[in-house]
């Protein structure tokens, strides 16, 4: 009895040190993620802006901003931008980073130091990146434009043609994010078992046949995560546009972060900017679930 | 594929072999005989040669800022590589506001990176070692923290900050970090202690420590290299991060990474001077990343990759 006693009061006494120990990471997260996330979407019901600061708690029309997003032609726009940067730069992102994986993929030093080396587009500062590819796309300093010249086919700046400029992005943000996928993927082919690879390699199945039976199969849970936690991720998609287009040449390269950054921080219009982020909020929690249902549930049956 | 260290010590022998051939008196052994070796040659390194071909391809675009960063001003439109470094551009960068921003730089990763530490590592102990109910969800909800578009949170954090007197100090961007590294901190070293058998603080326990007690003598000691890449980690992120430093800051706690744009938009074409303080802003980053990393890939696939 007095055993089981004490055996309670440790019990009690682990639950409230582990609690003294959670407790203020959770109360710091809840003032920092869901009270601003909460602050937000009141702001969206509401017109703040600048010239207007008596808008705060005016709440007469709460969904005005939201049928003003409806037909804003910017903003649709703007949508259709996202997805076509997401897309394109996602795509290629994937396959680049699967093939390097499938190359870099083994036990030498030469392939060790590869991989290492690789990583730094990943890891360099963002802003970096963007001036990086700034200089790349500035005919004056690039090596690409002089490379060109001389061979008597100058060509326009990349980022100053508006048929040109979203592919010029997408091209660097793939440079920049092409590692994420190929170390996903390296981490996932060094846990398939050799058991199958070498029976089918006695069998005589042909490389791609390995590949596409075997390999394919293993990774592609692997792919799909992948592919979604970059899709989440290029919504933030900033520095690289601010500093390369700046949403030019005229909107062509404005996405809808981007959109949302000009209308609070340049225009001050703070509660249509609010519906615009609680949108693109939704969206990424949505996309959040799916990573939850698809990628981990597949982990979870393996 | 899974024999590749095998092939590849073939290869330094076979390489030795063509040497050998090539520089003794039979040369001439039958042309034949020479090009399929030199086929087999090239075919058995191709892999290598293949991957240092894409290497340089891929990070010619890096390269040329770091060249930049040293070429003398009179030269930047010159095409020849070759030429006489100078250390003009990181001395030109000395002399203006850039160091200032710099020190704000690294105060604010650093000051972000000890909060989060402090903080975040006893609530990802508690959620390793305590089962209860609704665990799974706050380990959900502080992963989606990770997710959530930045903008999302600026606009409130603007407005508030206004009020508050936090903007444009570096208290007030350390916290503003929080926001991600809090979740990458407590995410990562949860993986971390999981590692930690629970029979040495079991022991400890019975030893007559306490709970905390255990954990600061037990469990932390032995994480201490995951520890030490966790906050390498926040302190690339926090480093790292544009946006919320554009917006969150004017010119008192401005940090490197916005300086630079600021040399972009008023400097004009100043390239050596803003190459090199590319160079500068990413030397740390470079560094870090070449030191830890094991670890370092597993923070930035952290929640992508259940282990």
């Amino acid at each position: 009895m007095a055993h089981a006693l004490s055996a309670d009061g440790w019990q009690g006494e682990r639950r409230r040190a582990f609690l003294a120990g959670l407790s203020p990471a959770l109360a710091v997260l809840l003032l920092i993620t869901l009270v601003p996330a909460a602050a937000l979407l009141v702001t969206s019901f509401t017109p703040l802006q600048l010239t207007d600061p008596s808008g705060t708690f005016r709440f007469d029309d709460p969904l005005v901003n939201y049928r003003q997003l409806l037909h804003d032609g910017r903003f649709l726009a703007s949508i259709a931008v996202q997805l076509k940067l997401s897309a394109s730069s996602v795509l290629l992102q994937l396959a680049a980073g699967l093939g390097l994986a499938l190359l870099l993929n083994g036990k030498s030093r030469v392939l060790e130091g590869a991989r290492t080396v690789f990583l730094i587009p990943m890891v360099l500062p963002p802003i970096v990146v963007a001036l990086i590819w700034k200089i790349m796309y500035t005919p004056d300093v690039s090596p690409l434009h002089r490379g060109l010249e001389a061979l008597g086919w100058p060509v326009r700046s990349l980022i100053a043609n508006p048929d040109t400029a979203l592919w010029a992005i997408s091209l660097a943000d793939t440079w920049q994010w092409f590692p994420f996928t190929m170390l996903m993927v390296l981490a996932s082919l060094q846990m398939i078992p050799d058991d199958p690879i070498e029976a089918a390699t006695l069998e005589g199945a042909s490389r791609w046949q390995l590949f596409r039976h075997i390999v394919l199969p293993y990774i592609r849970p692997v792919l799909v995560v992948c592919a979604l936690f970059r899709l989440i991720d290029s919504f933030k998609a900033f520095p690289l546009i601010y500093v390369l287009t700046n949403g030019g040449p005229g909107s062509v390269t404005e996405v809808t972060n981007f959109y949302g950054f000009i209308q609070a921080f340049n225009f001050s219009y703070w509660g249509y900017a609010s519906a615009i982020a609680t949108v693109m909020l939704v969206g990424v929690f949505l996309l959040s679930w799916l990573v939850g249902r698809l990628g981990w549930s597949d982990h979870d049956k393996r | 594929m899974t024999s590749a260290s095998g092939t590849w010590s073939a290869d330094k022998i076979e390489l030795g072999h063509d040497e050998g051939i090539a520089a003794g008196p039979v040369r001439a052994a039958g042309s034949l005989a020479g090009a399929t070796r030199r086929r087999s040659w090239l075919s058995r390194h191709a892999r290598a040669l293949t991957v240092a071909l894409l290497l340089v391809v891929v990070l010619s675009p890096f390269l040329w800022l770091v060249q930049l960063a040293f070429r003398p001003a009179a030269d930047i439109f010159d095409d020849s590589l070759l030429f006489t470094p100078t250390l003009d551009g990181f001395i030109s960068l000395l002399q203006g506001n850039f160091p200032k921003s710099f020190g704000n730089s690294l105060l604010v990763s650093t000051l972000s990176t000890c909060f989060s530490l402090l903080i975040g590592v006893p609530a990802a102990y508690a959620l390793t070692r305590w089962n209860f109910k609704g665990r799974d969800r706050i380990a959900l909800w502080i992963l989606v923290t990770r997710m959530a578009p930045p903008i999302a949170f600026t606009i409130p954090f603007f407005l508030a900050y206004q009020y508050l007197g936090l903007q444009d100090t570096v208290v007030g961007l350390a916290i503003v970090y929080l926001t991600f590294n809090l979740a990458i901190v407590i995410w990562l070293m949860q993986t971390f202690f999981e590692a930690v058998p629970a029979t040495l603080e079991e022991a400890a326990w019975i030893d007559g420590c306490g709970i905390w007690q255990a954990f600061w003598r037990v469990s932390l000691p032995l994480t201490a290299p995951g520890l030490a890449a966790t906050a390498v980690l926040c302190f690339i992120f926090s480093w790292n991060d544009f946006f919320y430093a554009l917006i969150l800051t004017r010119t008192n706690a401005i940090t490197a990474p916005v300086a630079i744009v600021n040399f972009l938009q008023y400097e004009g074409w100043e390239w050596t001077k803003i190459a090199a303080s590319g160079t500068l802003v990413m030397f740390p980053v470079v560094v870090f990343t070449v030191l830890v990393r094991k670890y370092l890939v597993r923070g930035l696939t952290a929640g992508g990759v259940k282990d």
